[in-house]
């Protein structure tokens, strides 16, 4: 029962192949094995959002999701969007620049979601904000920034979704 | 550098330094932490909330696993937080101990190569009860004589002392003639009130890795918000020179005083290590943390207050009785603290304090963001709400009529900590606020009729910027700095101020930056151990930014004072350093040091390199400071919330959260820490509790964080309804005119929101938190006792 199984996806873009115990979490695959360490552990059994990952682009809860389960499957971590200050999404920038980020334990877990809210529901009212990451704990910032800064980055993807004067003299 | 009170930095919005590190996943916490050759260790903890255990560990020893039991940690009682002087702490912890007094403390540990290896072996050790007692979980039946000893004897600094009807430790003061005051009062109103037993909920779980090296100390990676505090404990307890242990500065995922003390995994972690030989790590998970390690103070108050028609309070009495569970983390100095948040709210003219903490068989209390003062606000502001009724004035001038203000002299860490106000920015916040909610067309209590009802509510708070003072006291009260300018002109700044999250290394930088005219880029905060660095006290009793940022802005002072001195031999023409002045260049990206009215300039580059060069030697500086005030940053919050009288359920409508901070020098962060404290102020006030089982007097959510019900993003207001405001002030005794905020910004907020329910229904509560049944259970209680017409004012105790 306990025979490792070899399992292969893609990781933030580059294949890599292991093997697992049948019971090993994607979790600790991605933080103990992996070292990929921005994946973070608040409660380890579903309730805060802190380890959320995008599994084929969708969010899923890495400590509830076997890794075997995501074998030929693709999936992105916080290191997968950026390496540094130059080429941070701009979600990431929204959430520096607005004040969304206090002790960082939920940060990546956020920025995640709100990836994948993005993507799903470009233009999201600010209620549409909060019930999308009503599953993601923050005990330090009260979310107000949090919601502020995603907000941000969807007016912001508008703007260049749309160029023309208006996207111009909003830039100046 | 200030041109014409102008800043170039300080009050600057600008995205945090360790942004970029965060928002990639890059920031490593203690968590994280790996080291190669590293073991698991899990940590045994009684099923018993009060027994005497015998245990057998051959099994997992059979199975390869490294044991400790009681038997192999050193025979050392000590109190893990050692914030106060030695004579002044209370000693009843051990490592492990064969006799647990709550459930979830530890008994015995396993260290092996995998986790869940650990587990086994841990699941192999054999637990024999020897004697298993009656749980006792309330304060006033453990006090009452007969019932089991949960201590018998523990130690006061250097000196045993019997434990007598499980009380942990006492205060009491007086002041004026209080007997008098009240019998001459025209009003007089007395209550009593119980707090909720919260938990931090600290997005990290406690965790510790550590690594035993060759010259017989150790090397530790662990939550902790002061790690020179921690390295003097791991001292204490295994007898290793301050010299051979190093604790690791790494990010930490939110503290709000969980971390003050050095939390057992850390002791646990050192004594396996040193057993196996090898680095190990212990990870709790969520429920550990929640169940067996800590939460805060739960606190049975009662307020006997009175006022005089002229609008003036005249005398009160307070009795405070905490339930510290079966330790002590320093309920003694909590004891103080709480008559000082009461006595520095209001000119109460005469009062009578009772403190007494009381063990019971629950996991130990220990601070929790505001150090019980959230909880006594909450208390005072309702006695303070309901004075201003019965006197028929309007509670936001009652207040301020009342409160300790500009001039006065305040203590708010206690007794033995005491300075004068010198900055107070209350009757801003108060009538700013008043105006922003409506606080004149409030609707009045039971007006309303209808499933929601809305009402406002106000309360208003302080905390202390630290603990320091003009006197010793004793609290341990001091911060350090190192500053070194490297040879281009970057400077290096060292320290052991932990940062939360709330930005304190942020104001830091800033603060070197402004007193060097260097652009924020070119400040550098290392991250350090406590080997590397001056002693830091700990990053609490929100005084990061006041006591640490002005140790901070000394160091940079006499850094500045070292590069003048270059920069004379430079320049050869100035007949001095004082000739010189420093302002900052924009376009070169550097301090420009020059002579007025002359072309003579140089560049703090040029002399960090000619110095160099030269072989002039370093620029560096290495400071200790010791504030000699604690100043109040206040807090005015008024809140409107609507009570569905259906479910019971109550939701924030609008805020205005007024902060006098001093001078704001992250303006976005300090707004993060106001909406931050208010959404957690506001899950106390009527989410968050943890009750126990009354058998086995284990935790009843079972470590849910689902069923202690925190808020999320779904239980605040909309972002444009949420107003803060800071007061404008500045702080004479702190750097740049700043003061503290962390706790300031919740303290209130229990207050306001009971207020505010008080006022859309017509019901005052005294019990924490007012969850939707508590608020159904009281609306049906009027009901029935009075049909249908409601009385306008009822108590529900």
């Amino acid at each position: 029962m306990t025979e490792p199984r070899v399992i292969r996806f893609r990781l933030n873009g580059e294949w890599v192949q292991l093997g697992v115990a049948p019971n090993e979490l994607l979790i600790n695959v991605l933080r103990e094995r992996l070292h990929l360490t921005g994946t973070k552990y608040w409660c380890g059994i579903g309730e805060c959002g802190g380890c959320t990952v995008l599994l084929d682009g969708e969010p899923v809860l890495s400590c509830l999701t076997l890794a075997v389960d995501v074998d030929g499957r693709e999936i992105t971590t916080i290191e997968g969007l950026a390496t540094g200050e130059d080429d941070l999404t701009p979600l990431q920038r929204a959430f520096i620049e607005e004040g969304a980020i206090q002790c960082g334990f939920c940060t990546p877990g956020f920025i995640l979601t709100a990836q994948a809210l993005l993507r799903e529901n470009p233009n999201p009212t600010e209620e549409e904000i909060r019930e999308y990451v009503r599953g993601n704990l923050c005990r330090c910032t009260g979310y107000v920034n949090i919601v502020r800064a995603i907000k941000r980055a969807a007016s912001e993807a508008a703007k260049s979704r749309r160029p023309g004067p208006a996207a111009g003299a909003a830039s100046g | 550098m200030s041109a014409g009170g102008r800043f170039r930095f300080v009050g600057v919005r600008v995205g945090r330094k360790d942004g970029v590190l965060k928002a990639t996943g890059r920031a490593t916490y203690a968590y994280d932490v790996w080291l190669p050759g590293m073991l698991y260790g899990r940590i045994l903890k009684s099923p018993y909330a009060h027994a005497e255990v015998r245990v057998d560990a051959t099994e997992a020893e059979r199975l390869g696993a490294v044991v400790l039991t009681p038997r192999d940690v050193p025979d050392v009682l000590f109190n893990p937080r050692l914030v106060s002087v030695e004579e002044d702490t209370f000693k009843d912890w051990r490592v492990l101990t064969e006799h647990p007094r709550y459930v979830g403390e530890p008994v015995a540990a396993v260290a092996a190569a995998s986790e869940e290896a650990a587990q086994r072996a841990l699941e192999a050790i054999k637990l024999e009860p020897v004697r298993v007692y009656k749980p006792l979980l309330d304060p006033f039946e453990a006090t009452r004589p007969g019932s089991p000893a949960i201590h018998e004897r523990i130690m006061r600094g250097g000196a045993w002392v019997n434990v007598e009807d499980n009380v942990a430790c006492t205060l009491e003061y007086s002041e004026g003639d209080v007997d008098r005051a009240l019998s001459e009062a025209d009003v007089v109103v007395e209550r009593r009130f119980h707090t909720n037993r919260r938990y931090h909920l600290q997005p990290e779980p406690k965790v510790a890795v550590s690594r035993p090296d060759p010259d017989g100390g150790v090397t530790v990676w662990t939550t902790t918000q002061t790690i020179h505090n921690t390295k003097i404990l791991i001292s204490q307890v295994f007898g290793i020179p301050q010299s051979k242990v190093r604790v690791k500065k790494v990010f930490l995922g939110g503290g709000f005083g969980s971390s003050i003390h050095t939390n057992l995994v850390t002791l646990v972690a050192v004594a396996l290590s040193r057993k196996a030989r090898r680095p190990v790590k212990i990870a709790l998970t969520r429920e550990e943390d929640m169940m067996h390690d800590h939460v805060s103070f739960e606190m049975y108050l009662r307020i006997r207050a009175g006022a005089r028609r002229n609008g003036r309070l005249s005398g009160a009495e307070f009795e405070n009785v905490m339930d510290v569970g079966a330790h002590q983390i320093q309920p003694y100095p909590l004891l103080g603290t709480a008559l000082g948040w009461f006595v520095s709210l209001y000119k109460w003219r005469a009062i009578r304090y009772f403190g007494r903490a009381v063990y019971t068989n629950k996991v130990p209390s220990c601070a929790l963001r505001g150090y019980g003062n959230p909880q006594v606000t909450w208390a005072v502001e309702t006695v303070v709400d309901e004075l201003a009724e019965e006197l028929g004035v309007d509670p936001v001038e009652f207040r301020l009529k009342n409160y300790v203000g500009k001039g006065d002299l305040f203590w708010g860490q206690g007794p033995t900590v005491k300075s004068i106000i010198r900055s107070d920015g209350v009757p801003e916040l108060m009538r700013r606020g008043a105006e922003l909610i409506g606080w004149r067309n409030r609707p009045r209590p039971g007006e309303q009729t209808g499933r929601y009802r809305r009402g406002i509510g106000v309360a208003r708070g302080f905390h202390t910027s630290g603990a320091g003072g003009p006197l010793s006291g004793s609290v341990i009260d001091y911060s350090g700095a190192f500053l070194k300018v490297n040879e281009d002109g970057s400077v290096d700044y060292v320290t052991a101020l932990q940062d939360h999250g709330g930005g304190t290394l942020d104001a830091h930088a800033k603060i070197i930056a402004e007193e060097l005219c260097i652009p924020l880029e070119k400040v550098n905060v290392v991250w350090s151990d406590s080997s590397t660095t001056v002693y830091d006290v700990c990053t609490h009793a929100s005084r990061g930014v006041y006591v640490g940022g002005e140790a901070a802005r000394r160091a940079a002072r006499e850094v500045k004072r070292k590069i003048l001195e270059y920069a004379v031999r430079i320049l050869n023409v100035a007949v001095g350093p004082e000739a010189l002045r420093v302002r900052y260049d924009e376009e070169l990206g550097d301090a420009v040091i020059y002579v007025e009215g002359s072309d003579a300039q140089t560049t703090l580059s040029e002399v960090a390199r000619t110095a160099w060069q030269r072989n002039w030697g370093s620029i560096s500086a290495s400071v200790s400071f010791r504030a000699t005030a604690a100043p109040p940053s206040f807090t005015a919050y008024f809140v409107e919330v609507e009570v569905d009288t259906e479910t019971g359920r109550v939701r924030p409508v609008r805020v205005v959260a007024g902060a006098d901070i001093g001078k704001v020098i992250n303006p976005e962060l300090a707004e993060g820490q106001v909406q931050g404290g208010f959404v957690m102020g506001w899950g106390w006030a009527v989410l968050e509790d943890t009750p126990y089982n009354p058998e086995t007097g284990a935790l009843e959510n079972m470590g849910f964080i689902t069923d202690y019900k925190a808020p999320t993003a779904g239980d605040i207001p909309p972002i444009e309804d949420f107003r803060v405001i800071f007061a404008d002030t500045y702080e004479p005794t702190g750097p740049f005119g700043a003061k503290g905020i962390g706790e300031a910004a919740s303290n209130p907020v229990a207050a306001a929101v009971a207020n505010a329910i008080y006022d859309a229904i017509g019901i005052r509560f005294y019990e924490l938190p007012i969850t939707p049944e508590r608020i159904l259970r009281a609306l049906r209680e009027r009901e029935r006792a009075s049909g249908e017409n409601p009385p306008r004012r009822r108590g529900v105790a």
